[in-house]
C-alpha cells in the first residue's frame, strides 16, 4: 500500500439479543467513546472523516445516512455512508488515508436486529422484484440451495457443519462479549427444527444487537499515538453477480476473490502458512466451511474433514472463529464484519483472555452480506 | 463523556413502532417484455444468447454478464431442465411453520446456461435429487398474466 495503514483504537457497545435500554444512536455513541478513549483522542479536534455502514431497511429509516454524524462526534465533518458490511466501510477508510488526504478516520457499524419485526419480509425484498420475489418464499431457502449443492459437491458430511456450530458456540462460552455461547450437541443441532433442508435452525446465527467503532490511522499517526498498533496489511472486496440463475450456487467466488485482492495487497503467497488464525462469516454454518476453502485455507472438500479432526478449534492448528462468530456471539447484520476485526484486534493484542489464541501474529476477518447476497469482504491485521 | 445513568428497569425501557407503506412498479424491460409475453401467449421459453461465449441466458439478458456483449440473438429453449440444486423450505414469510413445506428449486433449463427458481410439484420430497429431470407445467392460458407464476411448478418428467 502507499501508505502505512494502522487500527489505533476499538470501542464496542453490547452484544446482547435485545438491548431495552439502548437507542441505535446511544449504542453508537457508547461505542464511540470506548474507541476514543482506547486511541487516546477528541473526535472532534483530532478525527478527519467518518465512515459508517448501514442499510435503510435494517434502520427501519430511509436516507439512514443522514442519522449517523451525531452520535460519533461528527457533525459539521466530512462524512462517508456506505450500504454495504462493516469491512467495506473500513476498505473505505483505508483508501481515505491512502489519498493522503486524511490521517485519523473512524469507521462505525452496529446492529439493532431486535427492533426488526419483519426480517425475513426484508430479505424477501432483496431479491428479483420481477423473476423471484412473486414466488413468495422464506429467503433461506436460498441458503438451504446454496448448502445442498455445496455439500453435494465437496462430498461435505452434514455433521461436519454441525461441529462449526458447536465449536463457535463452546468458544463463545469464553468470550464475555458474545450474547449466544452454549455447550450443544452435534444431534442438538441437526435435530432442532429444520428451516431450509438441510438447514437447521441451530445452523443459522441468531442476532444480536450492538455497535462498533474503530479508529483507523496512516503509519506516522498511529506510532504517535500507540506503542501497539494494528497494522493492516492487505484489504480486498468482490461481488459475484446477484442473480440467482447465474451464480455458481456450490462455491463462494466473492470469497475467493476478495481474499486473492487481500492477498495481493499484502504479499500473502501462502495463506494458511502466513495466517495464524481466522474470524469469517458463519451466519449458516456450512458457510463457515464453504469460505475457509474459498480463501485458500485449503482445498475444496477438506475444510469438512479438517473442522472434524479440530483443526479449526482455538487450540487446533488453525483456529477459526475464536470468538464464537456470528453464530456464538449473535450476528449483527452489517455490523458483522467490524464484529470480526474486533476479535481480530483483541486477538493481535493478546487481550482475548480465556478465548487467546497462542502466538497470534497474523489474523484474517472475512464478512459475506448474507442472503440473498454475493458480497464479500476481506482484511488481514497484523501486530 | 460516557453514559453516567441508564435505565434500570425494563418498564421504563419505551419503545415506538412504526411502518412504512411501500409500493413500486418495476419495469421488465425489454428482454423481460419478450420473455413474458412468450410464457403468457404461447407458454413457451425464450433465451437470449451470446455468440462470444457461447452462453444462452435464461431468463433473457440484454448484454453479456462475463463478456459485456449487447445481446440481440434471441433463443427458443426447452421449458424441461434438470434441478440444479433443491431445498425443503419450513418456513413462511413470516417465520411461522408452513403446514404444507413447499420444495424450491433451482432448475437449470436444457439447453441453456442459466435457469430458474420455482416450486417443484407432483412429488414427494424424498424423491426430488440433484439432477432430477423435470418439465414446467404452466396456468391454462385463461389465467395466465405474463408473470412467473404463470408457471405452476416444475414436475418431474415422464
Ligand atoms: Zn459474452
Amino acid at each position: 500500500m502507499l501508505r502505512e495503514v494502522a487500527i489505533v483504537g476499538a470501542g464496542w457497545s453490547g452484544f446482547r439479543s435485545i438491548s431495552p435500554d439502548l437507542s441505535y444512536k446511544e449504542m453508537m455513541y457508547e461505542a464511540a467513546v470506548r474507541a476514543y478513549e482506547d486511541a487516546g483522542i477528541d473526535p472532534r479536534r483530532d478525527v478527519d472523516s467518518f465512515v459508517t455502514v448501514a442499510e435503510d431497511f435494517m434502520e427501519g429509516t430511509s436516507i439512514f445516512d443522514e442519522y449517523t454524524p451525531d452520535q460519533l462526534g461528527g457533525a459539521l465533518r466530512p462524512n462517508h455512508t456506505i450500504t454495504g458490511d462493516g469491512i467495506h466501510g473500513l476498505a473505505a477508510a483505508v483508501m481515505q488515508i491512502l489519498t493522503g488526504q486524511f490521517d485519523l478516520v473512524v469507521v462505525e457499524a452496529h446492529s439493532k436486529a431486535s427492533n426488526v419485526l419483519t426480517f425475513p419480509h426484508i430479505l424477501a425484498y432483496a431479491m428479483d422484484p420481477v423473476y423471484n420475489r412473486p414466488l413468495a418464499f422464506h429467503p433461506y431457502a436460498i441458503a438451504g440451495m446454496e448448502m445442498r449443492r455445496y455439500l453435494a459437491e465437496t462430498a461435505t458430511p452434514l455433521e461436519a457443519c454441525a461441529r462449526v456450530v458447536v465449536k463457535n458456540r463452546a468458544n463463545a462460552l469464553f468470550n464475555p462479549l458474545a450474547a449466544h455461547g452454549a455447550n450443544i450437541s452435534v444431534e442438538a443441532v441437526l435435530g432442532s427444527d429444520m428451516v431450509a433442508e438441510p438447514l437447521t435452525r441451530l445452523q443459522c446465527a441468531d442476532h444480536a444487537d450492538g455497535a462498533i467503532v474503530l479508529v483507523v490511522a496512516d503509519g506516522a499517526t498511529a506510532r504517535a499515538l500507540t506503542d501497539r498498533p494494528i497494522w493492516i496489511r492487505g484489504i480486498g472486496w468482490a461481488n459475484d453477480t446477484h442473480t440467482l440463475e447465474s451464480r455458481p450456487w456450490g462455491e463462494a467466488s466473492y470469497a475467493y476473490l476478495a481474499a486473492q485482492m487481500a492477498y495481493r495487497t499484502a504479499g500473502i503467497k501462502s495463506p494458511r502458512a502466513e495466517i495464524d488464525f481466522a474470524e469469517i462469516d458463519d451466519t449458516f454454518a456450512y458457510k463457515e466451511l464453504q469460505h475457509l476453502e474459498a480463501l485458500g485455507f485449503c482445498r475444496p472438500g477438506e475444510a469438512g474433514l479438517w473442522t472434524l479432526e479440530g483443526g479449526t478449534e482455538i487450540n487446533g492448528e488453525f483456529p477459526v472463529n475464536p470468538s464464537g462468530g456470528s453464530l456464538g456471539m449473535g450476528h449483527l447484520l452489517d455490523g458483522s464484519g467490524l464484529a470480526r476485526v474486533l476479535e481480530v484486534i483483541f486477538q493481535l493484542r493478546g487481550e482475548a483472555g480465556r478465548h487467546q489464541v497462542k502466538d497470534a501474529e497474523v489474523g484474517m476477518a472475512f464478512a459475506w452480506r448474507g442472503v440473498p447476497t454475493t458480497s464479500g469482504a476481506a482484511v488481514i491485521l497484523s501486530n | 463523556m460516557s453514559l453516567l445513568e441508564r435505565i434500570a428497569h425494563p418498564n421504563q425501557a419505551k419503545v415506538w413502532y412504526g411502518e412504512i407503506p411501500i409500493q413500486s412498479r418495476y419495469t421488465v424491460g425489454i428482454t423481460g417484455e419478450r420473455f413474458f409475453r412468450e410464457i403468457k401467449d404461447n407458454g413457451r421459453l425464450w433465451g437470449t444468447r451470446c455468440p462470444h461465449c457461447d452462453l444462452v441466458y435464461i431468463p433473457p439478458r440484454l448484454y453479456c454478464e462475463r463478456c459485456f456483449a449487447h445481446l440481440e440473438e434471441w433463443v427458443e429453449v426447452p421449458t424441461t431442465g434438470r434441478v440444479h440444486t433443491f431445498t425443503v423450505v419450513h418456513l413462511d414469510l413470516d417465520g411461522n411453520p408452513l403446514p404444507e413445506p413447499r420444495i424450491i428449486a433451482f432448475i437449470q433449463i436444457d439447453g441453456t446456461d442459466g435457469g430458474l427458481i420455482h416450486d417443484l410439484g407432483e412429488v414427494d420430497p424424498e424423491e426430488v435429487c440433484i439432477g432430477m429431470c423435470v418439465e414446467a407445467v404452466f396456468k391454462d392460458p385463461a389465467e395466465r398474466r405474463g408473470s412467473i407464476t404463470d408457471i405452476r411448478y416444475f414436475r418431474p418428467v415422464g
